[in-house]
């Protein structure tokens, strides 16, 4: 039953990828500007540039040219960054972990704290919870994230002088081995406690900025979904026949508040991976959005395009992975 | 007596947990779908139904209220906001130099919130207030702008998927699962990229991002209404398809875009401001919100002013929007309806 759900799912996992390069190579189609004059420089002559175009396909009809686009995407060759002048893939390989910590983090905290709230907030409505919920639920989706990250900054840098404002870590110090790549896992796998504060201690700001947003919006859907399961039959139910409030709260009502969540969950990666560009550019943070904006001010498509569709193909493999769970957390859900 | 006179004025549609669950995408259009109450030209006159919506809307609801008030202010700065701030003299021009291209007044700049700079002044000496007040109209023209351009895509597109079907809807849906599939404002960063940075390319973009969820969360209406029994009739009387889908379909399809549309208003206006920070939307000197900010980033550490206040108006701004969408949501939600 999930195997054929998962089957299913990876077809039109294919067709979406299909859907994403035809995307993205329109996009780089609309550049108005020469693209092999940017590669070969302002005073290059008419004719190296002719020979860059030809070099680089870009006389070949479009049709050719989306083949070849299509023949490099299935072996994740993006092209060649023309700013780093090294295969995009390997840029992406250098940045994809920083940005994979800082999200990662951020919905970690986004859901840790945002379970609780939304729970306590809907079992005691008007309670500090219930305020300090609701608040967070407003105002989370109203502020600016790139805003809120300079605020950040400001106070824990400037004027606290608390935490660093920005990097994975200070330029001085060795980032710890290549075992999972996020430098708070290694360090720690490492046994190097000061290594892994160091580190946490520079991921706390770009995480809480880029959790806010989530936060809310996860806090809002917990507390909504309780609120409603709560007020429902079989609850009473399970009062009325004894049941102690935290076991009807946790058992009986939290299991279907759930499973609307674990939606937004999904569309949550989206929402992050967004911020986090913004985000990291305010933390210098060595991540792919960073490097994404960077490609933009150097007219760095290849980098543009490469990163833009590394980051879809997270966000549909990871869809794709809320829609199986959910069938598994619901058995009444089916994909027929 | 015509058709709409026999529609029940509300009928309350909570469909029962379904056994097919639609894609993750599709999920977040139907939740904010699902459960609306039809709503069509109302035979009750229309002062009770303002006087309902008041005593629905605003009693014991002070954060509506409150959200109305930023909206209405709001407003009023779209208007006036740039001919206040050059009102009051040459000073305060929004986007000039304060002494023109002369550099005279060199130390007028960075100065704090006074008396005569509440917002302080920025680093080419310029009232910041004039210039968070000025920039009221670029926000709304921009969110208006890409609201306007992605919901008419997205209806039309939503409305002929939904009520044709077949291969038609396989197609346009399938066009549209390709535009969600990217994380918005990603996609918003790379279209904008592609177009060149500019105010009237970030509004493209943002359009670009936004229409696919009008058209699912229209075909969704679309697909629940024209199985109702009045469209049925509408059809059997010998109406056209389009007389069907514009004057019985659509009408009760509008609440919920009106909805989202409110909701929206607070995206389009961040996500305008987020591209105008990594320097894709608007461009100096105009005194657009995110625009400011990305400006003021260098010198925060010593002109805090520069950088709040441009920020609390976004944030001001955007809650105000989002506060009323969700109290429309909530008076249009007959699930809430507890009384």
């Amino acid at each position: 039953m999930i195997f054929r759900i998962v089957v299913r799912r990876l077809f039109f996992l294919i067709f979406v990828l299909f859907g994403l390069s035809l995307v993205t190579f329109s996009l780089s189609h609309l550049i108005p500007s020469n693209p092999a004059r940017l590669i070969a420089g302002p005073r290059a002559s008419k004719e190296v540039v002719d020979k860059i175009r030809e070099q680089y396909g870009m006389n070949d009809p479009v049709v050719t040219q989306y083949v070849d686009y299509m023949q490099g995407i299935v072996v994740f060759d993006f092209g060649e960054s023309t700013s780093s002048r090294r295969p995009v893939s390997d840029d992406i390989k250098q940045y994809l972990p920083a940005t994979v910590e800082l999200t990662l983090a951020a919905l970690f905290l986004a859901i840790v704290v945002g379970m609780p709230l939304g729970i306590l907030s809907a079992v005691r409505p008007n309670s500090i919870f219930d305020i300090i919920g609701r608040l967070v639920s407003i105002t989370g989706l109203a502020m600016p994230s790139f805003w809120l990250a300079l605020m950040f900054q400001f106070f824990f840098f400037a004027k606290l002088g608390w935490l660093p404002d920005g990097q994975r870590l200070p330029s001085q110090v060795e980032p710890p081995g290549q075992i999972t790549t996020l430098y708070t896992v290694d360090s720690l796998l490492r046994g190097d406690i000061g290594l892994f504060w160091t580190s946490f201690k520079h991921l706390i700001l770009p995480s809480v900025v880029l959790a806010y947003g989530s936060l809310a919006v996860i806090t809002r859907m917990v507390r909504s979904g309780m609120l409603e399961v709560l007020s429902q039959d079989y609850v009473r139910t399970a009062r009325a026949k004894g049941l102690r409030e935290s076991v009807v709260v946790v058992k009986h009502a939290l299991k279907n508040a759930l499973l609307p969540t674990l939606t937004v969950l999904g569309l949550q990666v989206g929402l992050v991976f967004g911020g986090a560009v913004l985000v990291e550019i305010v933390f210098s943070w060595p991540g792919l959005g960073r490097y994404a904006v960077q490609g933009i001010n150097q007219f760095d498509y290849n980098a543009v395009m490469g990163t833009t569709l590394i980051i879809a193909f997270i966000y549909v493999v990871v869809n794709l992975v809320v829609d199986v769970l959910y069938v598994v957390v619901d058995p009444r859900i089916s994909y027929a | 007596m015509s058709i709409e006179d026999t529609h029940p004025t509300s009928v309350r549609t909570v469909p029962p947990r379904t056994a097919a669950v639609p894609a993750a995408s599709e999920r977040a259009a139907t939740l904010l779908a699902e459960g609306r109450a039809s709503r069509m030209a109302d035979p009750t006159d229309w002062r009770s139904r303002i006087g309902r919506f008041n005593r629905r809307f605003f009693r014991g609801k002070p954060l509506n209220a409150l959200g109305a008030f930023i909206i209405v202010l709001f407003f009023i700065l779209t208007i006036l906001g740039s001919n206040l701030a050059r009102a009051r003299g040459v000073e305060y021009d929004p986007t000039r130099p304060r002494c023109g291209e002369s550099n005279s007044c060199i130390s007028q700049k960075f100065e704090g919130p006074s008396w005569k700079h509440w917002f302080g002044t920025d680093d080419i000496g310029r009232d910041v207030f004039s210039r968070v007040i000025s920039g009221a109209k670029y926000s709304l023209a921009i969110a208006a702008m890409i609201l306007v351009i992605a919901v008419t895509v997205g209806t039309i597109v939503g409305a002929v998927a939904g009520y044709m079907g077949g291969a038609v809807d396989e197609l346009l849906m399938r066009i549209t699962d390709m535009f969600l599939a990217f994380p918005a404002l990603v996609l918003a960063i790379a279209i904008s990229a592609s177009l060149g940075p500019s105010l009237r390319n970030a509004v493209i973009a943002l359009s670009v991002v936004y229409w696919p969820w009008y058209a699912r969360l229209v075909r969704a209406q679309v697909l629940s209404i024209k199985t109702r029994e009045y469209v049925e009739a509408a059809r059997a009387i010998g109406s056209s398809h389009n007389r069907v889908l514009l004057r019985h379909i659509m009408p009760n399809a509008v609440s919920v875009v009106i909805i989202q549309m409110t909701l929206d208003v607070g995206y389009a206006v961040l996500a305008t401001a987020g591209l105008s920070f990594i320097g894709l939307g608007a461009q100096p000197p105009t005194p657009e919100w995110g625009r400011m900010i990305t400006d003021a980033r260098n010198f925060f550490r010593d002109a805090w002013w520069f950088i709040t206040f441009p920020g609390l108006a976004l944030t001001i701004t955007v809650l105000g929007f989002n506060l009323v969408g969700d109290g429309l949501r909530d008076y249009l939600d007959p699930r809430t309806v507890r009384e």
